[in-house]
């Protein structure tokens, strides 16, 4: 019976955040849920995904019939039917699909900020939890394991992970280029508008080191900092601390610049040069745009990150095109394992071959003992038929007689340890 | 026989220098791993054929422009390969690869076979001399490299344009990089000014005589000297990569002053 492979789940694209909630699995509840799913009438192997973007069954059957019904029963059924009516969020993936639609998770083209590396690590640990109870067998573990090193082409390959998309994070990717680590490195917030608040925080979180905050209305840099972790700093004098910064975020509603050319100067004086990141995000702009003429002193406006960003953005679109590229070409090479993956073929396989070589070597003898009479070389003939036979009986033998739990594997094994052609293509 | 192995890493440059420039634009790990393979090969090979120089001629290897410029190569591609196990920086090897290549190629071409050594050259302070003097060149050239760097990367970012290279590593690696190759290469250089006019004393007698190599290598020496204190005062970045560079076209011309010919009075400094 043919191996099926499917995927039966539901993800950020099918359903809100309040039905993914309601269908997902605690940490403690995994075990339990895979052995449950093997338990399940038809499925041959089963993993269960669950980030906060997917719950996934990841399965392989002999019995198409039913099988991913019974896997969507199971879900609404899961957690004490709090999830009762599930059925149009869920997808169910089969075959060629499902194949593929594991790797594209598996190299993040599915996650909701495509790229992001999170989901292969997660991944890993949920087929690890699976295989740790058994639920997996030589199907899964294949199909994981080239879903990993699909994801690791895709990650070397392309650009997909490279790049900033967004406003913020174009500013640390631009922090980047210029300073060689962030956690040495300080940055001042002037100004509590919205955007400088999410670059800020996008800096922290990327490493930057120290923080400081000032505001006209002391009291709100104060509140800021505490969020922050960071130092409140007087508006009035907030020049005097300039020289510290190496990162300055402006995002203060003002009429005239707050950083100017010759305050600049100064500050470069006592920084000896080192040099200055200056991004300023607020509308219309305060940070005077002569300073960016000033060496050492780099200024970016909201424009100029959201030209960044929006590169990335459409260089990230053409790598994600050449991904699926590479997505396609390994749902291929695995479907062709998958279709091998039978006992009989290989079994006649595994019969030509020795066949192939018997008559090859026999006939090398002959022509080496030219005169071996008739009855010499029929003796020959059933002789080496004889050996070829009574080497394949058991390994036949035992092909045909295992389980369905254990046949992939031996099946697999034997068409590597033989090299019938299309076993392997990693 | 030695050419055979100058050859080979002529070759092998070239491989390294394609190899780098493709990691560059398309971001791929092989072709640098390929690039750095070759160029430890072609390093190799160019040990190789450098050691069998030495055996054969001695000293007097250090008098042919030829054996010059293949030790410069030689030196180079040393000196990157040992900064590129701290600083993995494959955008100075799209550069190195090139000018290794380049060098190990004008050797080729005024190879000249076996040289003698004049008498008065057969002293101790000609390798003395040599040996720092031309470290340093390789440790400039590679400082000049850095600098072409962080120009170019200096460029981007202040004309908020990307081009095709935007896998270049970050001013601050660049600048803190230039720093340390200046300061050794001067530490180096100052050594070999010092053997120099040793050795132009027990050549003549004098130990400066308004020779063209002689004022050139004292100038970038200067110029390098000024560039090590004023980083202190905020001279860094741009200023400082600009004049690492013009520091090594003196050299460059002062090397060149000594092989081809312009007016001198001796044939080896």
């Amino acid at each position: 019976m043919q191996h099926e492979v499917l995927i039966v789940g539901l993800s950020h694209h099918t359903a809100s955040v309040g039905v993914r909630e309601a269908v997902a699995f605690a940490d403690e509840q995994i075990d339990d849920v895979n052995r449950r799913l093997c338990g399940l009438e038809g499925v041959d192997e089963a993993a269960v995904v669950c980030t906060c973007n997917r719950v996934e069954v990841v399965g392989c059957t002999r019995a198409s019939v039913g099988v991913s019904e019974r896997i969507a029963e199971f879900l609404r059924g899961a957690q004490g039917g709090a999830a009762h009516d599930l059925v149009p969020h869920l997808y169910r993936y089969w075959g060629r699909d499902a194949v593929r639609h594991l790797f594209r998770v598996a190299s993040s083209l599915d996650s909701m900020v495509v790229g992001e590396p999170q989901i292969l690590g997660q991944l890993k640990q949920f087929y690890a939890r699976a295989a740790s109870v058994g639920a997996t067998g030589a199907v899964l573990h294949r199909w994981f394991h080239k879903a990993f090193s699909v994801a690791k082409r895709v990650r070397t390959e392309t650009g997909i992970a490279g790049r900033a998309v967004s406003v913020s994070s174009a500013a640390v990717e631009l922090a980047s280029t210029i300073f060689d680590r962030l956690e040495d490195k300080t940055a001042m917030l002037i100004g509590a508008g919205k955007m400088g608040e999410l670059a800020a925080r996008h800096l922290l979180g990327n490493g930057v080191g120290r923080m400081m905050v000032t505001n006209r209305t002391f009291d709100r840099a104060v509140e800021l900092a505490r969020e922050f972790h960071a130092t409140p700093v007087p508006f009035e004098h907030f020049g005097k601390y300039l020289p510290m910064a190496d990162i300055v975020i402006g995002s203060a509603a003002a009429t005239s610049y707050v950083l100017t050319e010759p305050m600049i100067h100064d500050t470069l004086r006592e920084r000896k040069g080192r040099p200055m990141f200056c991004i300023d995000l607020s509308v219309p702009r305060t940070f005077d745009p002569r300073i960016n003429a000033i060496d050492n002193v780099y200024l970016y406006d909201i424009d100029d990150l959201g030209t960044v960003a929006e590169e990335n953005r459409g260089e990230r679109g053409r790598e994600a095109d050449k991904a699926e590229h590479i997505v396609a070409e390994e749902v291929e090479s695995f479907w062709r394992w998958l279709g091998h993956l039978e006992a009989v073929p290989t079994i006649v396989a595994l019969r030509d071959k020795m066949e192939a070589i018997r008559r090859g070597e026999l006939q090398k003898t002959l022509n080496a003992l030219k005169d071996l009479g008739p009855r010499e070389r029929e003796a020959l003939e059933s002789m080496t038929e004889a050996i070829v036979n009574k080497i394949l009986h058991t390994p036949i033998t035992r092909l045909k007689q295992q389980d369905k739990r254990t046949e992939a594997f031996y099946i697999d094994a034997a068409r590597r340890l033989f090299d019938i052609e299309d076993a392997d293509e990693s | 026989m030695d050419l055979i192995f100058f050859g080979v890493s002529l070759a092998l440059y070239l491989v390294a220098a394609g190899g780098f420039l493709s990691h560059l634009l398309v971001g791929r790990e092989a072709p640098r791993r390929v690039a750095l393979g070759a160029l430890w090969v072609a390093f190799g090979m160019e040990t190789v054929g450098l050691a069998v120089r030495v055996l054969t001629l001695g000293n007097a290897m250090l008098n042919s422009f030829h054996d010059q410029l293949s030790l410069l190569a030689w030196l180079i591609v040393g000196v990157y390969l040992g900064v590129q196990t701290r600083y993995h920086l494959a955008v100075l090897g799209a550069l190195v690869s090139p000018l290794a290549f380049l060098l190990t190629l004008s050797s080729y071409l005024v190879f000249s076979g076996a040289q003698t050594l004049p008498d008065e050259l057969q002293t101790a302070w000609l390798p003395a001399h040599v040996a720092p003097a031309f470290l340093g060149y390789a440790i400039f050239a590679l400082a000049s490299c850095v600098s072409a760097v962080y120009l170019l990367q200096e460029h981007q970012l202040k004309a908020k344009r990307r081009g095709l290279f935007r896998r270049l590593p970050s001013l601050e690696t660049l600048d803190d990089l230039n720093y340390r190759c200046v300061a050794w290469g001067f530490a180096l250089f100052t050594v070999g000014i010092v053997t120099g006019s040793l050795l132009a004393k027990a050549m003549w007698g004098t130990f400066w005589s308004w020779e063209p190599v002689q004022v050139l290598s004292v100038l970038a020496w200067l110029l390098y000297a000024v560039l090590l204190q004023t980083r202190s005062v905020g001279w860094r970045g741009r200023r400082a990569a600009t004049l690492t560079i013009v520091g090594f076209a003196l050299l460059v011309v002062s090397f060149l002053s000594l092989n081809l010919g312009l007016p001198h009075g001796r044939s080896f400094g």
